[in-house]
Parts: structure tokens; sequence; C-alpha cells
């Protein structure tokens, strides 16, 4: 479905666009042939004096309107045409936009965000320029070279046009010749520019292990080579680039030469008249230009290719988290429409991120019943947060075993309900560079300010957003306001809280939060928590030691479970952990 | 007031101009011969029309009128035609060179800019690499001296060479006939009224493009990064709908340069047709009367046609100069941040550090009189280790980032071996400290590269050596190509314990007198702790070390705690002394002593 028709798609909504576009080029370009011809009309008429000053008048008032008329043509042209490149561009942009919205996490892992902006900018400006100053520069090239050589050929004189054209041959000779060859080094000055932001980026995020080790004037030298390397690149396309534009200014000359010396004596022959040998000469200014032209296209259709390949590419993801079909039954219908109770569970599930990678998650049994509090902990790279992804359905569990959801296999519940249901405070605290407020309320139903508020002093961060100068309307981000981590992790608790969830998951949320406001927060999460089902994913003990059942991961593996006391009267991993942070908070606290 | 804005602004272009002058300065000679072909290319160029017009007026005209044969006029034709050869062949020939002279010089200004600013920006203290996010520092040099460049490629060059070509043709159309120029110069009001016009225009719609196609570049970096949770709340529509806002804006603004372009570019041409008409007409009536040769009337029709184009090319020029101000001004704005003070110091021969370290009442901030570390006073002995035990946020970092010479503390002092640091200087100091940062930076290349960091002289054997003292080098050789392994950016194959261990090795290469940590605890697992604990009693074997310490063991070991809250050093001594003491420590140890008890 959504293959090259894409593209293809939104190109074709604008034909008629491009059609009426196409009517007013043919327009200028037969007004354009027109113009040398009258200055042919007129300078044979001065000749043979055959002419009077009313037509003198006649014929420039022509040219005026003629021009006018061109003035006209190509506003309306490059209305049309650009007009219909710039909808491309921004329909193409939008449908990229939402089609990356509905593409899984696993894209998003394997993709870097900055390939994904350049294809949304630079790629779809790449296509632009061939929507429309690459079809302009075709249909004009096209319909002045014919036009323009009918005319000479025709109304003129045959053998000179030929001759006029012999360079021409030359002329593609070099263009293929140097156009490859320019977009090879061009390509290598693009390598060589981000082989520079590189380093420099990495210097810059490196400055404190520079400085640290006095390696300021070995960076400078290193910088040095990579700066002069750059340079030789540059050089190299530059030198091609200086011998390029210089040839085919000299073939087109030779075309003129030619005019000039055959022309001239076909006038003395009388073969031609001297006002034919002067449209003649606006003939050929008329086409050089448009053949000069012929190389930029080239190198335009080459960019345009290769970035219509990329943006293919993008459109070909299938987006691998969808609703399989509408409910099969009556019965389903009914169990979703009072919204999902909260029940999770994981039947000998086994679970790998990739067909080829060790599995993350190996025989995971595990039973939340509504309501319930599950605490989850373990090492790094654990398979702690892939619980959570799952659960999100971030992924589909593609291996063994099953995940159900109120009874349900997971990939049979609606997915915006799921969601919907879903209070989730990610490890990473992501928020957006909006208001606090939209950051909160961070939910399709738009929240009033009550709710907003309640939400946030629960996760004890009111006191804190009603202290900043524009209190909720603050903004974040760069233009904004910087919070500190652990109050981006209380926003962050927040706009989990304001959906009002069935499902509450918190992945190790308050770990930048100092251990006296995390025994806060979650106090007042206490009678929150108690409705809900929750899962906290923690490092810290305390975090998760009121639970009702905790859980320790190892390598994808379930090695401890039971309660806070039952975990520690084992005396095993969980016990160590214990023991271990209780002395690390302590002297933390000092 | 607005008036005085716009003057100041031109005044302070002026200044920004002069200065971005100073970067070409070393290569004016280049510039010079670029314009000095330049101006043949466009006399070569210039001249071909008055070949023509003698063609047409002495030979083609001259044999239809009889005053000459078949034969010599045809001959006249030929020698001319030779004189064209020539002169497109000079023309080629030079503008080649032309081409070259100026790729040679822009590019070497260009290489020149970043080398500076590169260097520059080394030696600028931390506190601005805080303030300024990585990105700006990037494309201060890597994009703003292409920019800068542009400045003297295209606007200073090609503002020359369309004056001179102007003023060539003007002068021979004067010199032709000076009715058909002022003819042909009725039109000029018009010509400057629409440039004007334009150029006032088309600098907003390009601002404007430019705005907005940076707010959708804004937008998709952050919300690409932020598309789990966006996925998570179901906000897909809602931020579709906010995308469709910013991105039919850039639209509009596109639109706008359409019709702006669209009414400009062809009404120059409509101008250009009207004076070829005018000079049709009035030309016309001058040949009819006997008055003018019509070679010459062609000449004009072609020289007309060749004036337009350098009055393009200044519209444009100007928006160009513009944006190479805006960046000129940020870049010098970068080179003139200072640097950091006190590199070499002052005293120059202070014998080999012994690694006594002392603070005596500093006080520091980041900001103002936000102090972070109050009247901090310790003294350390060579060979001492030392933890500095707190909270987060109690000075810890800061004390490293002091003792580093990364900031500048504003009161009291700190001694090296009795020496004022700001009198040894940051370069020698920094020399004698093995820094073991939290989070480990990478840098792209191999292993051996990332543990002797650019230094050449450091040979691979004491690589290696250093990477078995710390325990790295096991784990090294399993890499695939070992010490060649290539490090990605990020350096996102290692474990963080590797990187922990590879960092270890960093710093004890240099062999320090001392050793200052900033301890990493969290996400290393158990494995790779027993490594790191090893390694480090290798590494603090003879050498002052100073620890930000979360382990037990480092903290019980040590010759010294400093237990530091809310920028004040609260409690100093060793384990036992400081559990003698029955302070702040003592009351921690015994609490933890009591959890353990209820346990067992």
């Amino acid at each position: 479905m959504a293959d090259k028709s894409v593209l293809y798609k939104n190109l074709v909504k604008h034909k008629w666009r491009y059609a009426k576009g196409l009517f007013f080029l043919i327009i200028i370009n037969i007004l354009q042939i027109l113009v040398p011809k009258i200055t042919g009309i007129v300078v044979d008429g001065l000749k043979s004096l055959s002419l009077d000053n009313k037509d003198l008048l006649y014929y420039g008032a022509l040219m005026i309107l003629i021009s006018l008329m061109i003035f006209v043509s190509h506003y309306l042209s490059r209305v049309q045409v650009l007009g219909a490149s710039n909808l491309f561009d921004y329909e193409v942009r939008n449908e990229m936009f939402d089609h990356m919205l509905s593409l899984s996490m696993r894209f998003f892992h394997k993709s870097r965000v900055g390939d994904l902006m350049a294809l949304a900018t630079n790629d779809l400006g790449s296509l632009r320029m061939i929507l429309s100053r690459g079809f302009n520069l075709v249909t004009n090239t096209i319909i002045l070279l014919v036009g323009s050589i009918v005319v000479m050929a025709g109304y003129m004189d045959l053998r000179l046009t030929i001759y006029a054209f012999l360079p021409f041959p030359f002329l593609v000779w070099i263009m293929i010749k140097f156009g490859p060859m320019i977009n090879r080094r061009f390509r290598r000055v693009q390598e060589s520019f981000s082989d520079l932001t590189r380093k420099t980026q990495e210097n810059v995020s490196g400055i404190r292990v520079i400085k640290a080790f006095v390696q300021e004037k070995n960076e400078i030298d290193n910088f040095a080579r990579l700066n002069q390397e750059n340079f030789d690149i540059n050089m190299a396309l530059a030198r091609v680039q200086a011998i390029f534009y210089p040839s085919i200014g000299l073939i087109s000359s030779l075309s003129f030469l030619i005019t000039f010396i055959y022309g001239g004596n076909l006038v003395i022959n009388g073969t031609i008249t001297l006002g034919d040998f002067v449209a003649f000469n606006g003939y050929l200014g008329i086409i050089i230009r448009p053949i000069i032209s012929i190389g930029m296209i080239i190198n335009f259709t080459q960019r345009a290719k290769a970035s219509a390949d990329r943006i293919h590419m993008l459109f070909q993801q299938q987006p691998e988290i969808v609703d399989v079909g509408m409910p099969d039954s009556d019965q389903e219908k009914q169990q979703w429409q009072k919204g999902i109770e909260g029940k999770i569970e994981f039947r000998n599930l086994t679970f790998s991120y990739d067909k080829n990678e060790p599995p993350v998650l190996k025989n995971i049994n595990l039973t939340i019943e509504p309501g319930k509090t599950l605490g989850i902990i373990g090492k790094v790279g654990s398979g702690k947060s892939t619980i959570a992804n799952l659960i999100l359905r971030l992924y589909n569990p593609m291996e063994e075993g099953q995940l159900l959801i109120d009874g349900v296999d997971i990939t049979k519940v609606p997915l915006k309900l799921l969601r919907e249901s879903i209070g989730y405070v990610p490890q990473d605290n992501f928020l957006f560079s909006s208001s606090i407020k939209s950051n909160i309320g961070f939910t399709p139903e738009e929240p009033d300010m009550d709710e907003i508020r309640r939400a946030a002093q629960i996760s004890q961060i009111d006191d804190t957003i009603m202290e900043l100068p524009h209190q909720y309307e603050t903004m974040l981000g760069e233009r904004g306001v910087n919070l500190s981590g652990g109050q981006k992790q209380r926003v962050s608790i927040a706009r989990a809280l304001v959906k009002d969830p069935s499902i509450l998951i918190l992945d190790d949320c308050l770990s930048a939060v100092d251990t006296n406001t995390e025994r806060k927060i979650l106090d007042q999460l206490k009678p929150f928590m108690e409705k809900r089902t929750c899962i906290i994913i923690a490092h810290r003990i305390s975090t998760l030691q009121d639970a009702d059942e905790i859980i320790v991961l190892d390598e994808g593996r379930i090695i401890e479970r039971g309660n806070h006391e039952e975990l520690l009267a084992k005396q095993g991993y969980y016990y160590r952990i214990y023991q271990r942070q209780l002395l690390e908070e302590e002297i933390e606290r000092a | 007031m607005e008036q005085d804005k716009k003057s100041l602004r031109r005044v302070y272009d002026r200044v920004v101009i002069k200065k971005m002058l100073t970067f070409a300065k070393p290569y004016w000679y280049m510039f010079a011969i670029a314009l000095i072909l330049i101006f043949a290319v466009t006399g070569a160029s210039l001249a071909r029309p008055y070949i023509t017009k003698i063609g047409i007026d002495k030979y083609m005209t001259g044999y239809s009128d009889g005053t000459m044969s078949a034969q010599q006029a045809s001959k006249g034709i030929w020698y001319l035609g030779i004189l064209f050869l020539a002169l497109i062949i000079v023309e080629f020939v030079f503008n080649y060179l032309q081409h070259y002279i100026l790729e040679l010089g822009g590019k070497r200004i260009i290489k020149d800019i970043r080398q500076k600013i590169f260097s520059h920006m080394q030696y600028l203290p931390l506190s601005y690499f805080d303030k300024m996010a990585a990105g700006r520092i990037v494309t201060r040099i890597t994009n703003d001296p292409e920019t800068i460049n542009e400045m003297f490629s295209s606007v200073m060059v090609g503002f020359i060479r369309s004056i001179v070509e102007m003023a060539a043709i003007i002068v021979i159309m004067f010199r032709l006939s000076y009715r058909l120029t002022l003819v042909s110069f009725t039109v000029l009001p018009l010509i400057v009224l629409a440039s004007v016009l334009f150029r006032r225009t088309a600098r907003k719609v390009w601002q404007r493009i430019r705005t907005k196609l940076s707010a959708i570049n804004a937008f998709l970096a952050e919300h690409l990064a932020g598309m789990k949770i966006i996925q998570v709340f179901n906000m897909q529509e809602k931020k579709y709908q906010e995308f469709d806002q910013i991105n039919s804006e850039y639209y509009d603004a596109h639109m706008k340069r359409v019709v702006i372009f669209g009414i400009f570019r062809p009404f120059m041409d409509v101008v250009k047709t009207l004076t070829v008409a005018l000079l049709l007409w009035y030309g016309g009536r001058n040949i009819l009367a006997g008055l003018l040769e019509f070679g010459t009337l062609y000449m004009f029709v072609d020289y007309i046609g060749r004036f337009y184009h350098p009055i393009m090319e200044l519209t444009e020029q100007f928006n160009v100069l513009q944006s190479s101000i805006v960046s000129a001004e940020r870049v010098f704005n970068l080179l003139e941040e200072a640097q950091e003070q006190n590199v070499k110091g002052k005293i120059k021969d202070i014998g080999e550090i012994k690694g006594q370290i002392e603070f005596k009442n500093v006080w520091f901030a980041y900001v103002g009189e936000n102090w972070v570390l109050k009247d901090v006073s310790f003294k350390i002995e060579p060979g001492e280790s030392v933890a500095f035990v707190g909270a987060t946020g109690a000075g810890k970092t800061s004390i490293i980032n002091l003792l580093c010479g990364f900031y500048e503390h504003q009161k009291g002092q700190i001694l090296i071996d009795g020496i004022d640091i700001r009198d040894i200087g940051k370069e020698r100091l920094r020399k004698n400290i093995g820094l073991v940062l939290q989070d480990v930076s990478l840098f792209s290349g191999d292993i051996a590269t990332n543990i002797r960091l650019f230094d050449s002289h450091i040979s691979m054997e004491e690589v290696e050596k250093a990477a078995k003292h710390v325990n790295a080098h096991d784990f090294i050789q399993k890499l695939n190509g070992g010490y060649a392994h290539q490090v990605g950016e990020g350096g996102a194959t290692l474990s963080v314990g590797q990187r922990q261990l590879i960092s270890f090795a960093r710093a004890l290469i240099r062999d320090p007198k001392i050793l200052v940590m900033d301890e990493a605890t969290s996400h290393v697992d158990t494995e790779t702790e027993i490594l790191i604990q090893d390694a480090l009693v290798n590494l603090m074997k003879g050498r002052t070390t100073i620890a930000i310490a979360h382990r037990l063991s480092t903290i019980q070991n040590a010759d010294k705690i400093i237990v530091i809250h809310k920028g004040r050093i609260r409690e100093m001594g060793n384990h036992q002394e400081l559990l003698n003491k029955r302070g702040l420590y003592y009351n921690l140890y015994r609490l933890q002593y009591d959890q353990e008890y209820k346990v067992v």
C-alpha cells in the first residue's frame, strides 16, 4: 500500500497544477521565441529602409506587449508549479511525521534522529527542487531547444544551424564526463564535513577529559589534520569545478564564433539577411542558458533520486504495533467498554528484541492481580524495563509465551485503550519544551487545571511549580526553565497520574530525588496506588519495599520473589542489595 | 528610535565587516589576482559585441553598400573571427584561473577560521561549555566559517565585479552614443525602485523561511526523541496537529517567497524588454534618418542585456552579506570569550610535585553569590588517601573541579606543596593529576588511543602495562581487534564497568602524583566491581588520592574521611576517629549497625 505511492500519490494529486504550469511555460517560451524574430524583421526593415516611424512604434509596442504577457504567464506558471511543489513538500512532510508516529520503538532504536530529520528537511527539499526548478528547467530546455531549432533551421538557414550546433556534442560529453566526477567529489566533501562535525562534537562533549589530561595541544593538532584533509578534499572538488564551468562557457562561445564567421559570410553571400543574422544570434543566446543548466538538472535528478529512495524506504517501514482487526464478538466489545481492570499475567514468556540476539526475558511467569503492586529490582540489563515495554506494548511478544491483560492476549487488546489505561513514568523522564501545564496534561482528554494541580501535589512538585515566575505556564527546555533531574522526575510522575490510569508503571523514576522526597511521594501515592495495579521498577529497595510482591531479575530470569520480609529472610541477592544500600543511603544523608 | 537603532546597526555591521576582513588579509594578493583576472574576463566578454558590431557595420554592411568586395569582406570577417577565438580562449583560461584562485583563497580562509576557533575553544574555561549547548559550538566551527567565506569569495569579489562591469558598460555605451545611453537609462528609476523593494522584502522572507525551517528541525529533534512518550500517552493525533501547524507556517513562508520572486525576476525581464523596445524605436528612427549605424544599435541591445545581470547579482549579494555578518558576529563572540587564566603559571621551576594538597578557607560559587563551597579548609599530606562523603549537591564535585583548575574559586587559597595553584599554572597542575570521572568520555578511535589519549609519546607497551595494572587487559584482549578495537560513537560497544577500567588506565599511564576520582557505583555488575576494587588498590599505591567515595571499602580504608554537608566541612578524620567522635559519621555507622543487627 504505502510503497512508492506516497510520493507518487502526492505528485499526481497536483497534476492539474502542473498541467496549468506547463501551459503557461509553453506560452512563455513561444513568446520568447518570437522576440528575436521580431528583432530580425526590424533589422531587415531598417536595412532596406522599408520601415517608417509608425512601424517602429508598432514593433516596439508589440515587444512590450509580448514581454508583459511573458511577465503574467511567468508569474502564473511560478505560482502553479512552485506552489505545487511546495504543497507536495508540505503534504509529504506531514505524511512522513504521521507515518513516524505510527512506527514502533524497534524502528526508532535502529534509526538515528538526525537521519530522520534529514529525511524531512534535506531530502524532501531536494525533491521539491527537482519538482520546481527541475520541472521548469527541463520544460524550458525542451521547448526552447525544439522551438529555436525549428525557427533557425526552418526559417533561416539549415546549414548555419547545423554548424552552430556542432560544439554541442562536446558539451554533452563534458557533462557526462565531469558530472559524475563532481558528484563523487561533492559526496566526499560532505563526508569530510561530517568528519569535522563529529570530531568537534566529541571534543566538546569530552572537554573535561581533554583538559584534565592536558590534551588541548594534541587535539588542536588532530583537528588541524582533519581540517587540512577537508581543505584538500574541497580543493579536489574546486579544481574540477574551476575547469567545468569555464569549459561550458567556452563551448557555447564557440557556437557564437561559428555563427559569426559562417553566418557573416552568408550575409555577405546574400544567403541570409542581416536581420536573420541578428535573430540567429538572439536564438543562440536564448537556448544557451537552458543548455548550460543541463548539468544542473543532471545533478538535481541524481540527488533527488537518492532522496526519493531514502524517503521511500521510510514509508516502506510497516507499523508493527497495530490493532489486529476489530473485536470479534459483542462480548469482547462489552468487556472493553468498562475499560481495563488491570490484571496482568505473563505466561512462560521469553522475549528478545531481535531474533538474532539472546533473549532479554526468559520464561517469565508472573501474575499481578488488579490493585496489587509489583516491585522489580535487578541489575542494569536484567530485563526490568523490558517488562514495562511489553506491558505498554511498545514491542509485540514474539517468541514463546503470552502476555495477558485482563485475561486477553495483549495483541488483542485495543491499543489505544491499553495505553490510555496505563500511567507510565519512564526512566529518562523525557519532557517536552512546552509549558509545565501541557507537559503534565499530556493526554488527549485535556484535563483541567484542578486535575493537573492535584496530580502535581501527589508527586510533590506543585509547590516548586508555584514558585516559578509563570507557575504552570512556565516553559520548559531550551528557551525556558531547566528543571533539576529530580524535579523532572516529579513532573513526569504527575503526567502519569493525571490520566487516572488503572495500571501505573514507575520505571526507576525516583532515582534522582532524595530518600526524604521519595518517602513523601510514595506516601502521597499510596491511596492512589491502592485502587490500581502498580509496577515499580527500582534500584533502591526503599522505593519498592512496600510492594505486595517483589521479583529480583537477573539476566532475564526471576531469581527471587516474595514480599520484602520474605526476601530479606532468604538472605539472598535481595538481602545483599538491601544491606549495601542502607549503608550508602545513610552516608549520602550525612 | 527606530532610526537610531538602524543606524547603530549599520555602524555595527561595518565594524564586523572590518573585523572579518582581517581573515582575508593573508590572502589579499590572491583576491587581487582574481580580481584582475575577472576584469580581464569581463573585458574580453564585453569586447565580443563590439567585434560583432564591427563585423556588421564594416564588412556585412560594407559589402552590401558596395564599399568593398565580397572577398575583402569575407576576409575581414575571418580576421575578426580569429580575434573572437583569441578572446574566448583568453576568457576560458582566465576564468579557470580566477575560479581556482578564488576557491583556493576562500578555502584557506575557511580552514584558518576553523582552526582559530577550535584552538581558541580548547582553552575556554569549563564554565563556557556549561552555558553553551554543544551543538552551537559545533555550528560555530563547521557552518559559520563557510558562511563567512561567502562574504569574500562571493560578495566582495562579486560586488566589485558587478560594479566594474556596470561601470564599463556605461562608459562604452556613452562613448558610442550618449543619446542612446540616455534613452536606455530612462528606465533606471524603475530598476532601482524594484531592486530596493525586492531586497527589503526578500530578506524578510528568507529570514522567515529559515526561522520556520529551524522550528521544524527543533520540533522533529524533540519529538522523534520523545516518540515513546507520545505513543504511550496516545498523543499521536495532537502532535500531528502541532506539526501540521509548524509545517504549514513553513509552507506559507515558502509561498510568500514564490510570490515575491515570481514578481521581481519577471518584472526585471519586462524592464529589459522595455529598454530594448525603446532602443529599437529611438535607434531605428535615427538609423532611418541616417544618424546611426546599425551595428551600434545591435551592440546596445546586447550590452543592455548584459547590464541587467550584475543588477540581479547585486541584490543577491546583499542577502549573502547579511547572513555572513550574522555568522561572523557569532564567531567573534566565541573568539572574544576569555580563555582560561593561569595556564602556564607564574613560577617557572617548582621541581617535582610531591602531592600535598591544602584548601585554606575556600569559598566558591558557580554563579554570583550562590556559594557551593563555604569556608572549606583541609590539608592532605603526600601519599594520603582522602574520601569525601556527603549527599548529592553537598559540594564534593566542586572540590574536584577547583583542584583540577576547571573553575576559579572566589575566596581563600588552594595550595599544592605549599604553592598557590594559580602560580603553578593549570597545565602543570593537570599533568600531575590523574582524573577519573564518573561518566567516561570515549573518543572515536581504537582502545589504545582512548587509553593514551592523543599523546603519541606513549608507547604501546606502556598502554598494555597500564591496562594490565588496572585489570583491563583481559577484556580488551577479548575484543575484536584487541587494542585496535574501534570504539563507536559514544563508545556503545563497551559496558559501563569496562569504560571505567579504561579511564583508570588512562589515569595510571601518566603516573600522576595526585589521583582524583569521582567514583561510579551504579550500573556495574559484581564481577566488574571486583575487578574495579582490585584495580583501585593498584591505582592508589604511592599517590595522594582524593575520591568522592561511594564504595564502603574506599571509605573505610581512607586515611582521612571528610564529611561535607551543604558546602561546609562537618567532620574530618579516619574511620575510627570519626566513630570515636560520636558525631554525624558515628550516627550513620551505628544506624547501619543496628539495621544489620535487626535483620540478623
